[in-house]
């Protein structure tokens, strides 16, 4: 691959670069604020033509080739090993975690998290089992969209990326920035072993896809517009994550939102 | 004049005082109803609807019934149709909440026909409005981590009916609002583009 022998300032200033178009163009065109957006159900999508076309190319890549592979992934593999690689990429993605944590004001959530990756990675044999989340330190993702999001930042509109999916301006813009960050990938690229960062990508991927393997194809099959029902489902996820729902307690926060459209 | 004010807010506050652990206990009672209300019908559709030793045909004419005991099928599908439902005809109404039907039906029926969770708990309850409540429940998967279930539950003078499901956060009528308002969109905003669509889903 060519890009991957350029020099690391380069990628770096183009990364950069990117990012701050994105910025500006969320200042510029987002007009909801994370904050209203909390109490709506709407999706904002001007480039649904070209999201639609990006989401009918991840669709035909994914049943062509992922789908498959993350099926044989589940078949051949026993339920232990895929628990340990999920623990393991999660793990690995502690750190960032715990900058995003403290970047929301949110130390409670970086203490939990910094205790995970401690007890995990010494007494889980380097993070292969989740030893902090069943001693009631539950992982909880956090990434720079999040982050945005309680800094304020409106989704700025909905994006299809592709191979990667679903998405949003504000989402994607944190992605380019937890990428920048990510520890993982400064240490492989340091030491000029891209393989691991590339190697943790693909796993990372087919982990996550492979334990979607029976909600996507519930969404498929019931769904009339699997691009619409898609959309929402994105959004109410990430929203879900923004507002930091916690399962076990009431839902103070979210009482507005499930008021909207109903009598 | 100080005597009848300072004797009116005694009475005030005797009565908020009388009122609100009354307020309380009355919250806690309805959370409780709602929490025993999910966790029975939970324990029934395990019962009654998962297995491989029921028909098809079997299977949803149990659900049919399960869901319309249990659930508010026509609130939830003028929910689910929008802002539609009110440039829709009187029979475009009637159509569309009977096809609205089958289709929950059809979903759920294949749903459960496939279930493989392993154990189903109700958790808590929390009183969101003066007639609704969110029910939190789990299901317990065979492999993989627990997947959250919320019922948001609404109290018609004590008649318990489910207006919403959650799973993992994502609301099911909202998913289904978004899809329906996606298929009349791109059928030139009319109402028959939806009412076809989910006609020829029950072919």
């Amino acid at each position: 691959m060519p890009f991957m022998s350029r020099p690391k300032t380069q990628i770096a200033a183009k990364t950069f670069a990117m990012l701050m178009c994105a910025f500006l163009l969320t200042a510029t065109t987002g007009c909801t604020s994370a904050k209203s957006e909390m109490h709506t159900t709407a999706v904002n999508d001007p480039l649904e033509p070209l999201n639609r076309g990006v989401f009918a190319f991840n669709n035909a890549l994914d049943r062509a080739l992922i789908e498959p592979a993350a099926k044989v992934y589940n078949f051949l593999t026993p339920d232990f090993f895929r628990a340990g690689v999920q623990n393991f990429m999660r793990n690995l993605r502690t750190p960032l975690i715990v900058a995003n944590n403290v970047l929301q004001g949110d130390f409670k959530g970086a203490g939990v998290a910094s205790a995970r990756f401690v007890i995990n990675t010494v007494g889980g044999v380097a993070g292969l089992f989740d030893v902090a989340g069943a001693n009631g330190m539950p992982f909880e993702p956090e990434d720079f969209g999040q982050t945005l999001a309680v800094w304020g930042f409106g989704e700025g509109f909905y994006l299809v990326l592709p191979v990667i999916g679903p998405s949003s301006l504000r989402d994607t813009a944190g992605l380019a920035v937890d990428t920048v960050a990510d520890p993982v990938r400064l240490y492989a690229f340091n030491r000029d072993e891209e393989w691991i960062y590339y190697t943790r990508g693909i796993v990372e991927g087919l982990d996550t896809r492979a334990r979607l393997v029976t909600a996507v194809r519930d969404m498929r099959r019931n769904s009339l517009d699997y691009y619409a029902a898609v959309r929402s489902a994105y959004s109410q996820k990430r929203r879900s994550l923004v507002r930091d729902v916690n399962p076990d307690a009431p839902k103070a926060q979210a009482v507005q939102y499930y008021d909207e459209g109903w009598e | 004049m100080t005597i009848t004010l300072s004797r009116r807010l005694m009475i005030v506050g005797m009565a908020l005082a009388l009122l609100l652990p009354a307020g309380a206990a009355m919250a806690d009672k309805r959370d409780d109803a709602a929490v025993g209300f999910v966790q029975k019908m939970g324990d029934i559709a395990l019962t009654e609807l998962t297995g491989k030793n029921i028909s098809g045909k079997e299977r949803e004419g149990r659900v049919r019934e399960l869901l319309r005991k249990n659930f508010d099928v026509n609130a939830i599908g003028r929910f689910a149709l929008g802002k539609h439902w009110n440039t829709a005809t009187e029979a475009q109404r009637k159509e569309y909440l009977s096809l609205f039907e089958d289709m929950i039906v059809r979903t759920y029926a294949q749903r459960f026909g496939e279930y493989a969770g392993q154990q189903f708990n109700v958790k808590s309850a929390k009183a969101i409005s003066e007639r609704d409540s969110i029910v939190n429940s789990q299901v317990v998967q065979k492999d993989g981590p627990p997947v959250a279930v919320d019922w948001r539950v609404r109290n018609n003078a004590g008649n318990l009916k489910v207006i919403d499901v959650f799973i993992e956060n994502v609301s099911m009528a909202i998913t289904q609002r978004s899809d329906f308002d996606a298929v009349i969109q791109r059928g030139g905003g009319k109402v028959e583009a939806l009412l076809e669509s989910l006609r020829q889903r029950k072919k």
